[in-house]
């Protein structure tokens, strides 16, 4: 089992946007907190609700999924669907007690290192606010 | 298998000012999949490539782990001089140290190594779970199906003849030309219609590669790209053949206005067309002639302009003028449309010629006068702010071109979608000619509202888009790609746990999974050719059978199972 660090932060970047304003937040040396982690996928299609899970599971304490604008995703719109799957799993976030506010979907050109430097930022300092996973993940294996 | 080496870049310090390369590159080291891990001072100066070469064969290392700059940095640069020395590219991974993590790091370098630790780490987990999709080759047959002879399938037809091609040019009229057969002149030139297309008619009757099929329908079409089942709906009943790529070109129509302006009621308010049929016919009619603009366009239901219109009543309010003297034209509209500069040069030849414009606002359309006939127009001119009284013994309504149903029913076929008017959609605005099903192209008025020279020029894009398709041999699948390099691999469904929910179906916005009956079941098949890799259909399938090998459910598994591991 991983260590519980309140602001782990998993995110689930696209090549075609997300990761670019990383890129660019790089570049212009955008100092940001090191809590977060990525792992780079083609689109936000990639992304199964079950990886969020598993990742809540595995230490994180938020994780962001970032796309390109819906109606700019290099997909054909793969990334809607993916937007859709991802709402629904808010709802089941919340009744499971991890908190759909965990969950964080951001859209954004590749152009925009500014918007995703604040949102992670944003983020960080939002998931710092919330209450420790160490007592759900108790709670998780106290179920088992 | 054999094991992975790992090179770690410093970037000449870069990278190693605030991560502390010496501690990860122990840690990795200690891994047993790796064999060895190098600290580099660069990976992409003239002559690492072959440095780099040198090592792993020394090594007899198979997989290559990078640590480096970002995919947007050097290391596309850096895997891709590996590739050129002869090192399998997809045996070779990267994680960003330098834009993703050093340089956003900066204050923070225990934290910075840390999360280098955990993304080198998370990389190997690629590397070590990962897997090769498999590759095929699709065999293409070098021959076309234009499907449309006007002024766009011509071009498109013409252009793939002229490169070698041969090319099936099917219309449902019994001659090619399309809408400009009707057009005695065509803006902003103004020869007339047949002369301008003279050459591409020609060559469609000439060139032993072009046949054409006269009052002809598609029937149906089957198959993917590189070799479409075509079947021809013809006078001389069915005709079957194949394609390696298709052209649609089937252009639109006006807009037929039905209960506007009196059109229908009164025999004097008529459509462009028919204005074009007057003037082919000889009858110019002398008098008051009144133009109105967008009507049926820019509204709600069809928010576009269309393009065409406001040129066509420039070219016809002076040919009035021209041809019947003593006559006054004036056009009611609510924008000139005149982009370009020839259009806009069109546009003020107009004014000196003497046309009267008069600007009106949406919310107070023209309203007419007259029983039976049309014998005036009241407008509200928004410019001046007055209303005015004009005479009119001609009212012509310039109304948008629309999607012809039976192109909707067209692109079904071929399983490409329409936008919310029925215009065949592009794949991406980048890619204007290209769509959503690899080995189709569109263009010309059946994709958007276009001119005629808009229309040629399409057609030439896409013979060239579908010629550096049909002019190879056989073109591997892992190449199609619809964003720029190649795919990241293709979706594999394991046929024993699918249960046949048609879930991927649903999702796959390319159309690449496919329900097949095997025995009493329902398994999903992808088709390799048309999947992109978005991983869609994995992120829906409830059991697992859908998998991109290169990023398998292992891999994301082992990849978050790693992003927070402690590092000591
Ligand atoms: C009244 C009028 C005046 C115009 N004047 C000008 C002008 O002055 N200057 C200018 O630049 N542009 C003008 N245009 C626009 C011009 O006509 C179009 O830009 C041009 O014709 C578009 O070419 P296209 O090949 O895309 O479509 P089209 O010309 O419409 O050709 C489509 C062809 O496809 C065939 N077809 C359609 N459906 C099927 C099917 N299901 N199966 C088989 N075949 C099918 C049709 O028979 C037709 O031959 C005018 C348009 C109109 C309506
Ligand atoms: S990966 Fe995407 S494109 Fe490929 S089959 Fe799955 S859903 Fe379709
Ligand atoms: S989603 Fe999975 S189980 Fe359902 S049809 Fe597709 S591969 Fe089969």
């Amino acid at each position: 089992m991983s260590p519980v660090a309140d602001t782990n932060i998993l995110v689930f970047a696209c090549r075609w946007c997300g990761l670019i304003g990383a890129d660019g937040a790089g570049r212009r040396r955008t100092e940001l907190p090191a809590s977060f982690r990525v792992i780079p996928v083609e689109c936000a299609g990639y992304v199964e609700p079950d990886a969020v899970i598993r990742a809540f599971a595995s230490g994180a304490a938020g994780v962001a999924v970032l796309g390109c604008h819906v109606g700019g995703c290099r997909f054909n719109d793969a990334n809607h669907p993916a937007l859709k799957r991802l709402e629904l799993l808010r709802t089941l976030l919340d009744t499971t007690g991890i908190g759909g506010d965990r969950l964080l979907l951001g859209f954004g050109t590749a152009h925009e290192h500014h918007q995703w430097a604040d949102t992670i930022r944003d983020f960080h300092r939002h998931v710092e606010g919330l209450p420790s996973m160490e007592s759900w993940m108790t709670s998780v294996a106290g179920d088992r | 298998m054999k094991k992975i080496g790992v090179f770690l870049c410093n970037c000449f310090g870069e990278i190693g000012r605030t991560v502390d390369l010496e501690s990860i590159r122990k840690r990795l080291a200690s891994d047993p999949s790796v064999g060895f891990v190098a600290l580099r001072e660069s990976l992409c100066m003239p002559g690492d490539a072959a440095e780099v070469r040198a090592t792993l064969r020394e090594r007899g290392v198979g997989r290559v782990l990078l640590g480096a700059c970002s995919p947007y940095g050097r290391m596309e640069t850096v895997r891709l001089g590996l590739a050129k020395e002869g090192v399998d590219m997809r045996k070779v991974r990267g994680a960003d140290l330098r834009e993703g993590c050093a340089w956003i790091h900066g204050k923070n370098p225990a934290g910075a190594t840390r999360k280098a630790a955990n993304q080198l780490d998370m990389e190997l987990a690629r590397l070590q779970n990962g897997q090769d999709s498999m590759d095929i080759d699709i065999r293409v047959r070098s021959e076309a199906l234009v499907i449309g002879a006007g002024p766009a399938g011509l071009a498109a037809a013409c252009g793939l003849a002229g490169m070698g091609i041969p090319v099936h040019l099917v219309d449902r009229g019994s001659a090619p030309g399309g809408l400009l057969n009707v057009v005695t002149k065509v803006y902003p030139t103004e020869v007339s219609g047949p002369a301008k297309i003279k050459s591409l008619v020609e060559m469609t009757g000439s060139s032993p590669l072009i046949r054409f099929y006269g009052k002809t329908k598609v029937a149906s079409v089957k198959g993917y790209a590189g070799d479409f089942k075509v079947a021809l709906a013809g006078p001389e009943g069915n005709t079957s053949l194949r394609a390696g790529a298709v052209v649609l070109a089937t252009g639109a129509r006006l807009l037929f206005p039905r209960g506007l302006y009196g059109y229908g009621k009164m025999k004097n308010v008529i459509t462009q067309m028919e204005m074009e049929r007057q003037f082919a016919a000889g009858n110019v009619a002398c008098g008051n002639a009144v133009f109105i603009q967008c009507v049926g366009a820019r509204c709600a239901e069809r928010p576009y302009c269309s393009t065409i219109c406001c040129p066509l009543s420039l070219k016809n309010a002076m040919r009035i003028l021209d041809e019947a003297p003593g006559s006054t034209v004036t056009i009611l509209h609510r924008d000139i449309m005149t982009p370009g500069s020839t259009l806009e040069a069109y546009y003020r030849k107009a004014l000196h010629r003497g046309v009267r414009f008069v600007r009106f606002d949406a919310q107070r359309p023209p309203e007419i006068r007259g029983n039976g006939l049309v014998s005036g127009v009241e407008v509200f001119d928004v410019l001046s702010g007055v209303t005015r009284s004009i005479e009119a013994d001609l009212l012509v309504l310039s109304t948008p071109l629309v999607a012809d149903p039976e192109s909707a029913a067209l692109a079904r076929m071929l399983e490409i979608p329409v936008d919310r008017h029925g215009f065949i959609a592009e794949v991406y605005p980048v890619h204007p000619v290209e769509t959503r099903n690899d080995g189709v192209f569109i263009c010309g008025t059946a994709r958007w509202p276009a001119s005629s020279d808009q229309a040629i020029a399409q057609g030439e894009a896409a013979a060239v888009k579908a010629a550096s398709f049909l002019g190879k041999e056989t073109v591997p699948a892992l190449t199609m790609s619809r964003v720029p390099g190649t795919k990241l691999g293709h979706a594999e469904a394991n046929a024993e746990a699918c249960t046949g929910c048609g879930n991927c179906v649903a999702v796959c916005p390319y159309r690449a999974c496919k329900l097949q009956r095997v025995g009493q079941r329902s398994v999903s098949r992808v088709i390799k050719v048309r999947c992109k890799a978005c991983g869609s259909c994995m992120s829906v399938c409830p059991n697992g059978a859908m998998q991109i090998p290169e990023q398998n459910y292992r891999v994301t598994g082992a990849m978050i199972r790693r992003a927070f591991r402690e590092v000591r």
